[in-house]
């Protein structure tokens, strides 16, 4: 099967910054893919060309066709919330159903009004009157009603409290995913989908600095706490990162001969977070 | 073309002033019909009291037309801008809608759907108009009650007033379209971005060539343009307004001033169709690209 989506030498400059530096990268179905970097790294332009919402250069496919010539063609198979609470204040509940229903083929009027009905929101209520939660809620049931082959998130859950972040997440994980799914998903709060995500593309300054599976990760990467009796050795083994932590050194090693690493303490497989972390600040420094 | 109807319908929803504010003026000149001092001084002659009930139902129409056309405007100045500025836009793009479909059921919306609604209510409120003062004339014997029904000249209202809406739609396009691109394109002040720079483009000329091209085109498309191309006009300064010597007969006769021939056939009706088209096209570019305010 092709991928999903991608892209080749994808580049997108405001002026004379660049935005988006030749970026190769491709999505294969069925995979949930965070797509994590720090603010202004170029995620949120990155999704708004695999979404066809502004122009760039290079080379781009999604769902096989041209994202930004072909939007409206492109959205019958692929959704995508962007940003928390942008559906329009003056909409009522009820009508964003009966529009969506009637502009979009692969829309389910009923899985729409059974996902609403567990949120207890009224149909007649105005889009404004509802709280930020709510609204997010909202625009998540009007998505998951939607058969697409593609769902892109792009910080979906910015600015909610905990318990809205975790009612999202939890109807995220129960009433839509499955093997035919593909998500595509941006967030501040890495750890939150950490335990969703099957694949990681770390992004920085408008270059892609890793891109793996989740499964890979233990394979190609480790982390050991060391004391500072064995740190000259450890650092021997070329370590790309190290921090402090609790009087000892943590070393962050790529493609490590995993027997060697054992001598110097816990050999434990890093978080995506810590991952993040040390990928960044690594390629910063060099 | 379904989808043209939900997007419609869905402007309806947002903009609910399109229907309340026709409704507004109806119940307003309702209320002055009832209950408002009517003074009408003329010699008790037929005709006369014919002309003047012409006139007054002719006035009442066009008090529906400038509040259209007003509102027209601001909708096309807004309307793309309105969900740039609160980001529903994202949502909106969420949609397997093309930009070309937004953009021109907005179009749709600001120059036949509006005139459609204000015109539909503008017939509603002269009849009840019609009703009310003749009612009220016959009583106090000022006027004949017979004075406001007068099919023949109701009917001409009726096609003066879609002759307008339909001319005008066309005349008016570069405007319109000016108005959509500015809409697409202005992060904030989309008054000041409508309004500013084509007046900085007539003060640069003057400035530095000393020639007033610019003026002179828009003063050729604005109202005086229109007026010229779209209605037969036999005398000097004859004007739709009290001001000429018998203006109820020329009103009678409104559809004879109704001039289609030459409307259709004045380059400037082409030329302005064309440079509308391209300035909507734009629009269409700009929505394309723009996701945010």
């Amino acid at each position: 099967m092709p991928p999903l989506i991608e892209a080749r030498g994808l580049t997108k400059r405001f002026g004379t910054q660049v935005a988006l530096d030749h970026i190769d990268f491709a999505v294969e179905p069925g995979r949930i893919v965070g797509l994590i970097g720090p603010n202004g790294a170029g995620k949120t332009t990155a999704l708004r060309a695999v979404l066809g919402l502004a122009a760039y250069e290079g080379e781009l496919r999604v769902l096989g066709r041209e994202p930004f010539a072909e939007r409206a063609e492109l959205m019958n198979e692929a959704t995508f919330i962007a940003d928390v609470a942008v559906l329009p204040a003056w909409l009522r509940v009820e009508q964003a159903i009966e529009f969506v229903a009637g502009v979009h083929p692969r829309f389910r009027r009923e899985r729409a009004q059974e996902l609403l009905a567990k949120t207890e929101i009224a149909g007649a209520r105005r889009i404004g009157a509802l709280s930020k939660g709510m609204k997010t809620m909202v625009h998540l049931a009007l998505t998951m009603a939607i058969d697409a082959r593609l769902l892109v998130l792009d910080e979906p859950t910015l600015g909610l409290d905990i318990l809205a972040r975790r009612g999202f997440y939890d109807a995220l994980v129960n009433d839509y995913m499955d093997e035919t799914r593909t998500i595509l998903i941006t967030t501040h709060q890495v750890e939150e989908v950490e335990n969703l995500l099957t694949d990681v593309i770390f992004i920085d300054k408008g270059r892609i600095v890793l891109d793996c599976s989740v499964e890979d990760i233990a394979a190609r990467y480790a982390a050991v706490a060391v004391g500072d009796d064995k740190l000259a050795t450890a650092r021997a083994e070329r370590p790309f990162y190290e921090r402090p932590m609790l009087g000892k050194k943590v070393l962050y090693f790529e493609q490590p001969d995993f027997a060697k690493l054992a001598a110097f303490g816990e050999v434990v497989t890093p978080s995506v977070a810590d991952l993040f972390v040390a990928k960044v600040s690594w390629g910063r420094a060099a | 073309m379904k989808n043209y109807v939900w997007l419609v319908r869905r402007e309806f929803w947002e903009n609910k002033a399109i229907w309340i504010m026709p409704c507004c003026i109806g119940g307003a000149l309702t209320i002055a019909a009832l209950f408002g001092r009517v003074e009408i001084d003329l010699p008790n002659l037929p005709q006369q009291n014919r002309s003047v009930a012409a006139m007054a139902l002719f006035a009442f129409g066009a008090v529906f037309y400038v509040a259209m056309s007003i509102y027209s405007c601001w909708y096309l100045l807004e309307c793309l801008h309105a969900d740039r500025k609160d980001r529903s836009v994202l949502f909106w793009k969420s949609m397997p809608i093309s930009d070309t479909a937004t953009v021109l059921s907005k179009l749709f919306v600001g120059l036949i759907a509006v005139p459609a609604v204000y015109f539909a209510a503008a017939d509603l409120a002269t009849l009840l108009m019609a009703g009310i003062l003749s009612a009220r004339m016959s009583l106090g014997g000022a006027l004949s009650h017979a004075a406001f029904w007068q099919p023949t000249f109701w009917l001409q209202l009726q096609v003066l007033w879609l002759y307008v809406i339909l001319t005008t739609a066309i005349w008016f396009l570069p405007i319109s379209g000016w108005l959509l691109v500015v809409s697409a394109w202005a992060k904030r002040a989309v008054v000041l971005w409508a309004i500013l720079p084509p007046l900085a483009a007539m003060l640069a000329e003057h400035l530095f060539l000393r020639t007033h091209v610019i003026a002179s085109v828009l003063n050729g498309r604005l109202l005086a343009g229109y007026r010229q191309a779209a209605f037969y006009d036999p005398l000097p300064h004859h004007e739709w307004s009290l001001r000429a010597g018998d203006p109820a007969a020329a009103l009678e006769s409104s559809w004879r001033q109704l001039d289609l021939a030459s409307f259709l056939s004045n380059p400037q009706t082409w030329i302005g169709l064309i440079c509308g088209a391209a300035l909507i096209g734009a629009a269409i570019q700009l929505r394309m690209r723009r996701a945010e305010a």
